[in-house]
C-alpha cells in the first residue's frame, strides 16, 4: 500500500470526527469526535514516519506517544468538566448552554 | 494467500487451544474437588464412566456440566440489549485466548518444523497487558446489557475493581522488563535460565506477590470476587446469563486464569525452566504448565480460605498499599540493578538487606496507616 | 497481497465505526462503536508496523479512554438517548457542508504525487529504540508528560467532585 492510501484514510476518519463534532448536540459526542480526530492524526503522523527515508528516528512512534498522551489527559479532564456541568445545569445539552452568567 | 502462512497460524495456535481446553476441564474438576475438600466434603465422585456405576472420583464432570451448559435454554430478559447481551461472553472470551499466544512456550515442533515467528513480538509483555485490559469492556458490557439493577452495580464495581488493580499489575511487571531491559516474553524466560529466578530476590519476591494479587483481583477470583458473589448480588454481573452464555463466560474467566498465571510464571517463575532441561529440551513446555498449574492450585486454595473483601476494603487495598509499595519497590530494583552491575559481593549482600529492610518496613508502616479504627463501636440507638 | 487486504479490512472496520459512534442516538452503542474504531486503527499501526504504538493504543484509548467515557455516559443523562430531543444541533447542514470542504482540502495534498518511495524500506521494529531515544534527546519531554499527566489527574478528580458537601459523595475515580 502506498502513502496516498494511507493519507486519504486518515484525512477521511478526520472528517468523520469534525462532521461528529459539528453536528451533535450532545458534549460527550463531541468528545468522542475529538478522539476520532486525534487519532486521525495520529495514523498521518505513522504513515508519514514509515514511508520516510530514515524510519530508524523513530520521530512518528515518539510523537504518537506523546500525543496520545495528551489526549488522553484531555479525555479525563474533559470528562470531569462535562460532570461537573451537568451537576450544574442538569443536562449535557450544548444547545441551552447559551448564557454566560445565569440570571 | 499463501498456503504456508496457513499451515503455520494453524500449527501455531491449534494446539494451544487444544492444550489449553483440556486443561481448563481438568481445572474445573479440580477446583470442585479441592474446594469440597477444604470445606470438609467429598466433591463431585459420582460422574465417571457414563452408563455404569463407575465413579472415577467424578472425573466424568466436566464433560456432564458441558453437555448441561449445551442443553440448557437461553434466555434473554426482555428490554435488554440482544445484541450486547450475545457480544458481552464472547468479548470475555477473546482476549483471554488471544493472550494465550503471547506466552513462550517452547513446543518442540517450532524449532525443527518451521520457523515460526509469528507470536514472538518484541513487545509482547505490553501486548498482554493491553489485551488484559479488553476483559474490563466485557463485564461492563454484560452489567450493561443485561437490565437489572444488581447486574449494573455488578459490573460497574467489578470494572472499578479491574482498572484499580492494573496499575500495581503493570508496575510490578515494570520491575522485571527493567531487570532484563527487553518487553520480549522469550527474553525474558531465557533471562532467568539456570534456577536464576526473578523470585528469589526480595525486590523480585515483592514484586510477585503484588502480582498474584494484582491477577486475582484482575479476574474476579476469591477474596476479590464481590463482583460476582453468590451470597451478595446474585452472582452479579452474569447473573442473567444462562446456558451457553454462561459456559463462555465461564471459559473466559478460567482461560484468562491460565493466561496471568502464564505471564506470573514467564516474569517471576522462570518460564519453562527447571531440572532436566539440558537433557530433554522438551520438558520445558511440562514445567511451564507444571507451574501454571501450581499457581492456580494456589489461587483455589485462597478462595477455599479467605472471606470476601467489601468494597471499601478492596479499593483501600489497591490505592492506598498495593500502589506505594509497587512504586518504591521499583526504586529499590533500580538501586539494585545498579548494585549489582558493580559484580562485588559485598555491596550485593548489602542491597539485599537493605532492600529487605526497606520493604518490609514499608509493607508494615502502610499495614499501620491503614488500619481501621478499631475503638469500641458507640451503639446510637440503645441508650 | 494479504497486506492489501489486511489494510482494505481494517479501513473499513475504522470508518464504519467511526461514522457509526458519531451518527448513533444511543450513546453506549456509540461509544462501543468507537471501542471498534479504535481497534481498526490499532490494526492499521500493526500493519504499518508500530507494534508498540499499537499496543499502547489498545491499552490507553480502549482500556482506559474508553471505560472512562462509558463512565461519563452513566455519571450524565439517559444513555438511551430515547427521550426525544433533536439529535443534531441546530446548523448541522452547514456543518456538514464545512466538513466536507475541510476533507476536499485536506485530500488535495494528499492525492498528489509526492517524492516518496512506493514501497516502504524494511525496518525492524525494536521498542529497546524508541526507549533510548525517550531517554536520551527526548526525556525532557518525558518527563513534562509525566507533570502534564499529574496535573491532569488532580485536576480531573478535583473538577468532578465539585463543591464540598457537609455529606460525603464518592468520585469516579
Amino acid at each position: 500500500m502506498t502513502l496516498q492510501h494511507y493519507l486519504i484514510l486518515a484525512a477521511l476518519l478526520f472528517c468523520v470526527g469534525l462532521m461528529g463534532a459539528f453536528t451533535r448536540r450532545n458534549a460527550i459526542v463531541v468528545l468522542f469526535s475529538v478522539e476520532i480526530m486525534l487519532s486521525a492524526a495520529n495514523l498521518n503522523f505513522i504513515a508519514f514516519w514509515r514511508y520516510s527515508e530514515n524510519p530508524g528516528l523513530l520521530h512518528g512512534p515518539l510523537f504518537t506517544l506523546f500525543a496520545i498522551a495528551v489526549a488522553a489527559a484531555e479525555v479525563a479532564v474533559g470528562l470531569a468538566l462535562v460532570i461537573a456541568v451537568y451537576r450544574h445545569f442538569k443536562t449535557v445539552d450544548l444547545e441551552s448552554m447559551d448564557t454566560l452568567r445565569e440570571e | 494467500m499463501n498456503f504456508e502462512l496457513l499451515i503455520d497460524i494453524l500449527i501455531a495456535t491449534v494446539p494451544l487451544m487444544l492444550i489449553f481446553a483440556t486443561l481448563f476441564a481438568f481445572t474445573t474438576w479440580l477446583e470442585r474437588k479441592a474446594l469440597a475438600r477444604i470445606q470438609n466434603r467429598i466433591g463431585p465422585n459420582k460422574v465417571g464412566i457414563p452408563c455404569t456405576r463407575i465413579g472415577l472420583f467424578g472425573l466424568g464432570q466436566p464433560a456432564a456440566d458441558g453437555i448441561k451448559m449445551l442443553f440448557k435454554e437461553d434466555i434473554v430478559p426482555r428490554g435488554a440489549d440482544r445484541l450486547f447481551h450475545l457480544l458481552a461472553p464472547i468479548l470475555a472470551l477473546i482476549p483471554a485466548m488471544l493472550v494465550l499466544c503471547f506466552l513462550p512456550l517452547e513446543f518442540p515442533w517450532t524449532k525443527s518444523l518451521l520457523p515460526i515467528q509469528a507470536f514472538l513480538l518484541d513487545g509482547a509483555v505490553i501486548f498482554f497487558f493491553a489485551i488484559t485490559g479488553l476483559n474490563t469492556l466485557a463485564v461492563f458490557m454484560a452489567g450493561w446489557a443485561s437490565r437489572n439493577k444488581y447486574s449494573l452495580l455488578g459490573g460497574m464495581r467489578a470494572v472499578a475493581q479491574m482498572v484499580s488493580y492494573e496499575i500495581p499489575l503493570v508496575l510490578s511487571a515494570v520491575i522485571v522488563v527493567m531487570m532484563v531491559g527487553s518487553l520480549n516474553a522469550a527474553e525474558i524466560a531465557d533471562a532467568q535460565k539456570g534456577f536464576d529466578w526473578f523470585v528469589l530476590s526480595p525486590w523480585g519476591f515483592t514484586a510477585f506477590v503484588i502480582f498474584f494479587i494484582s491477577a486475582l483481583a484482575e479476574t474476579n477470583r476469591s477474596p476479590f470476587d464481590l463482583p460476582e458473589a453468590e451470597s451478595e448480588i446474585i452472582a452479579g454481573y452474569f447473573t442473567e446469563y444462562s446456558g451457553f452464555k454462561f459456559a463462555l463466560f465461564f471459559l473466559g474467566e478460567y482461560i484468562a486464569m491460565f493466561a496471568i498465571s502464564g505471564l506470573a510464571v514467564t516474569l517471576f517463575l522462570g518460564g519453562g525452566d527447571g531440572p532436566g532441561l539440558a537433557a530433554a529440551p522438551w520438558l520445558s513446555v511440562v514445567w511451564f504448565i507444571a507451574k501454571i498449574f501450581a499457581l492456580i492450585a494456589v489461587m483455589i486454595w485462597l478462595r477455599g480460605t479467605l472471606p470476601r473483601l467489601r468494597v471499601d476494603q478492596l479499593m483501600g487495598f489497591a490505592w492506598r498499599f498495593m500502589l506505594p509499595l509497587s512504586i518504591l519497590n521499583i526504586l529499590v530494583a533500580g538501586f539494585a540493578w545498579h548494585a549489582q552491575q558493580q559484580d562485588s559481593t559485598i555491596i550485593t549482600v548489602i542491597t539485599w538487606v537493605a532492600s529487605l529492610a526497606i520493604l518490609y518496613g514499608t509493607a508494615s508502616g502502610l499495614n499501620q496507616l491503614n488500619r481501621g479504627n478499631t475503638r469500641p463501636r458507640k451503639y446510637k440507638y440503645a441508650e | 497481497m494479504s497486506e492489501e487486504i489486511a489494510f482494505w479490512i481494517l479501513a473499513t472496520i475504522a470508518v464504519l465505526g467511526a461514522l457509526v459512534a458519531v451518527r448513533k442516538r444511543n450513546l453506549i452503542h456509540g461509544v462501543f462503536a468507537l471501542l471498534v474504531f479504535f481497534a481498526g486503527l490499532s490494526g492499521l499501526f500493526l500493519l504499518l508496523l508500530a507494534e508498540f504504538i499499537a499496543a499502547v493504543q489498545v491499552l490507553v484509548y480502549i482500556g482506559a479512554v474508553g471505560v472512562l467515557l462509558l463512565f461519563a455516559i452513566m455519571l450524565t443523562e439517559r444513555v438511551a438517548g430515547d427521550d426525544g430531543r433533536r439529535m443534531v444541533s441546530r446548523g448541522w447542514f452547514w456543518g456538514l457542508v464545512m466538513a466536507a470542504a475541510v476533507f476536499v482540502v485536506l485530500l488535495l495534498p494528499a492525492i498528489q504525487q509526492w517524492p516518496s518511495p512506493e514501497t516502504a524500506q524494511p525496518i525492524k521494529p525494536s521498542v529497546e529504540e524508541l526507549g533510548h531515544k525517550l531517554m536520551n534527546p527526548y526525556v525532557v519531554t518525558l518527563e513534562v508528560l509525566a507533570l502534564l499527566l499529574t496535573a491532569a489527574l488532580i485536576g480531573a478528580v478535583t473538577a468532578a467532585q465539585g463543591v464540598r458537601m457537609p455529606k460525603e459523595e464518592d468520585s469516579p475515580e
